[in-house]
């Protein structure tokens, strides 16, 4: 028994590796059936196994189809995983929540995908604004996601100023305290970080996901 | 087909088949990847310039079949907009192989050269995806215009307007386009070569604010251009499309940019080069471009001076040159900056890969454009030299000293010298380099030269040939 489970675990991790939603969607449904439990198959082989693949692409071993493909493996998976702890009464726990988007009038939104897609691989919950998002549609998204962190990113310096604007719009309404802010593109550094007042700043995806994970441990 | 194929483009974007934009993505990652295997395209990080030919022709024929299985989608309906092969091809077929590009004394013919050819290159130069302060824009601007073996400016982008940040679809952005084409207008005036092409003003992002920055007197002219963008990949909106619209009807140049990323959606060189020949053809169909600015980079570092992107460059190059009359032109766009060594050899590769497989020449992209300021003319001059000098070279020839030159900065892509402002390393009363910067490009020229590039005579190969 102990061995086909873990055949089955090393099978989906190949699977998830290799972008396989099919494939990974039946093995994650074996593994369940054969008493693995949902949140250990998360945390031992889902968040693991798209930490590496997100390391892999960090280090141009592989590119943006495959971790776009192991990313949309890991969304199915999870999803059968959350419909497992629900008919059993319990709750996906996630790490956070994270609003994300492209800023106003920028509407560069490849960096912010991939972000939005190691993000949730490591288990935050994710709502994807999209490109060019006005500060008052982050600020109704923060209110109503109950966002943790409301993350931007700026590909250029003349839509960068929309970081400050949507900072600025959290202060006029006092909710700048309820959230923290985490930003990142190819405009922004961390000298402009300190200067707008943001919470973190990220240089790359993977920075990313460990500025989420350290910025909620404060 | 007609030459206005606006009416049928904006009929294909209300019609053609509705498309989540995820899904068009995972579409073109998917047949970009077949195509790869199918047509047997393979990068090898040891012949960054390779002599492939049938593998440059393998390649353009990826792309058309790109081209023609997703099309070209439509972001503001969400529909991708098709066209059949005899459509490509009729409009491919007419695309000019040449360009009278300014007026005067000043202008310049862009040609379709070919692989390892003597035509020379023509060289534009400007801070194109260099921010810059609005202080030293004026003198960044005037230190290329006034370099002789610089054919054509581009304006650049200045995000503020007296210090205010400029937010586009405000007065602020009609105002900061107004004053950086007259800003550029001034500095090919003061070098003496009013007549100049200035190819964009970058600081609009948004259809009108390109259309303020034309005056005839004080901003750019139909002999200038502006860029449309391309969306990566192989996207358009009709903001862009209206750019086209207008452009068309006042006769000014239309520049078909594009900025494929390599580890992007089209996968590593390969697949990436595969969506570049697609982006050429969009620019073609779809925009009408005069020439095309190619201005790929890695998605981690944000250049094209490492094998891939000089990889890339050769055989996208090579492909275009032997398959279409495609004026071809490469942004090189590097990791270091202005005070930099790096930035001479990174821009040295850039040249000399392009300029045997084809490639027209556009720089330098400083800093993968992470600070500001730190471009000049020099490293423009620099890009001249080693293109011309390197006419008639074989892409073997070229291989072999670009191969060479990457030993000298490519351990520095994880962290780059950014370099110094550009205070620092010109004169601002003369607007001359200083000697801090000066000794750089000799020691880097006198080492190349040592290679076999004769960079002191190579403007002879081009003297003659300019207005021929």
């Amino acid at each position: 028994m102990s061995n086909t489970v873990d055949q089955t675990l090393d099978e989906l991790k190949q699977a998830l590796t290799d972008g396989d939603s099919n494939k990974t969607a039946t093995l994650t449904r074996k593994s369940l059936d054969l008493g693995v439990e949902p949140l250990a198959l998360i945390q031992n082989v889902i968040v693991p196994t798209l930490t590496q693949v997100g390391q892999d692409f960090q280090d141009f071993v592989i590119f943006l189809p495959e971790l776009m493909a192991s990313g949309d493996a890991a969304e199915k998976a999870t999803a059968i995983l959350e419909e497992a702890l629900a008919s059993s009464g319990q709750q996906m726990t996630s790490l956070g929540t994270v609003v994300i988007g492209t800023v106003e009038n920028d509407v560069h939104d490849i960096g912010k995908n991939i972000v939005s897609t190691l993000v949730r691989a490591h288990g935050f919950k994710v709502v994807d604004l999209g490109r060019d998002v006005a500060p008052s549609v982050f600020l109704e998204a923060a209110q109503k996601e109950k966002a943790d962190i409301v993350a931007m990113s700026s590909l250029m310096t003349t839509t960068r100023p929309s970081i400050l604007s949507t900072i600025n719009l959290f202060k006029e309404v006092e909710l700048r305290n309820d959230y923290k802010f985490i930003i990142g593109g190819g405009s922004v550094t961390q000298v402009y970080a300190d200067e707008v007042g943001a919470d973190g700043f990220a240089p790359d995806a993977a920075a990313a996901v460990e500025v989420c994970k350290a910025i909620l441990k404060k | 087909m007609q030459n206005n194929i606006l009416p049928t483009i904006v009929k294909r974007s209300e019609n053609g088949p509705f498309t989540k934009e995820a899904d068009f993505e995972r579409a073109l990652s998917k047949r970009a990847g077949e195509l790869v295997k199918q047509y047997g395209i393979k990068f090898n990080p040891q012949t960054p310039v390779p002599s492939d030919n049938d593998m440059a022709d393998r390649l353009y024929q990826a792309g058309l079949e790109l081209f023609l299985d997703l099309g070209v989608y439509n972001q503001t309906t969400k529909r991708r907009i098709l066209f059949s092969l005899d459509e490509v091809l009729d409009l491919m077929g007419k695309v000019r192989s040449s360009l009278v590009l300014g007026t005067g004394k000043d202008m310049r013919i862009m040609r379709h050269r070919d692989v390892e050819g003597t035509t020379p290159a023509v060289v534009l130069s400007g801070p194109t995806g260099t921010p810059c302060s609005e202080k030293y824009h004026p003198l960044i601007l005037f230190s290329c215009a006034q370099e002789p073996l610089v054919d054509m400016l581009g304006a650049g982008s200045v995000s503020t307007y007296m210090g205010n940040q400029i937010i586009p679809g405000t007065p602020l952005e009609i105002l900061g386009a107004r004053r950086d084409a007259l800003v550029a207008r001034d500095a090919i005036r003061k070098a003496g070569r009013p007549g100049m092409h200035i190819s964009d003003v970058a600081v609009p992002l948004t259809c009108q604010g390109k259309m303020a920055a034309v005056d005839s007197e004080n901003g750019l002219r139909p002999s200038d251009a502006f860029l449309v963008s391309q969306m990566v990949e192989m996207k358009t909106d009709y903001d862009q499309l209206s750019r086209v619209a207008y452009l068309q009807s006042i006769g000014m140049h239309i520049v078909d940019l594009m900025t494929p990323l390599i580890g992007g959606l089209g996968g590593g060189a390969e697949g990436t080069a595969v969506v570049t020949i697609a982006c050429h053809i969009l620019g073609v169909v779809l925009y009408d471009a005069s020439y095309h600015m190619m201005s790929h980079t890695h998605l981690h570092w944000v250049n094209n001076t490492d094998r891939m992107g000089l990889w890339m460059q050769a055989m996208v190059g090579q492909a275009l040159s032997r398959n279409t009359a495609i004026p071809a032109l490469n942004d090189i766009y590097c990791v270091s900056g202005a005070g930099a060594e790096e930035l001479f050899w990174e821009v040295a590769a850039g040249a000399l890969a392009g300029t045997p497989s084809g490639m027209n020449m556009q720089g330098a992209g400083c800093t993968g454009g992470f600070k500001a300021d730190a471009t000049t003319g020099l490293e423009a001059r620099f890009i001249a030299e080693v293109s011309h000098a390197s006419l008639g070279m074989t892409r073997q020839q070229a291989n072999e000293i670009v191969l060479e030159l990457l030993t000298h900065y490519e351990n520095t892509f994880n962290n780059p010298n950014r370099g110094l402002s550009f205070p620092e390393v010109y004169d601002e009363n003369t607007v001359e380099p200083k000697e801090n910067w000066l000794e750089k490009y000799y020691k880097v020229k006198d080492a190349i030269m040592k290679m076999g590039l004769d960079l002191d005579g190579g403007w002879k190969k081009v003297k003659n040939v300019q207005y021929s």
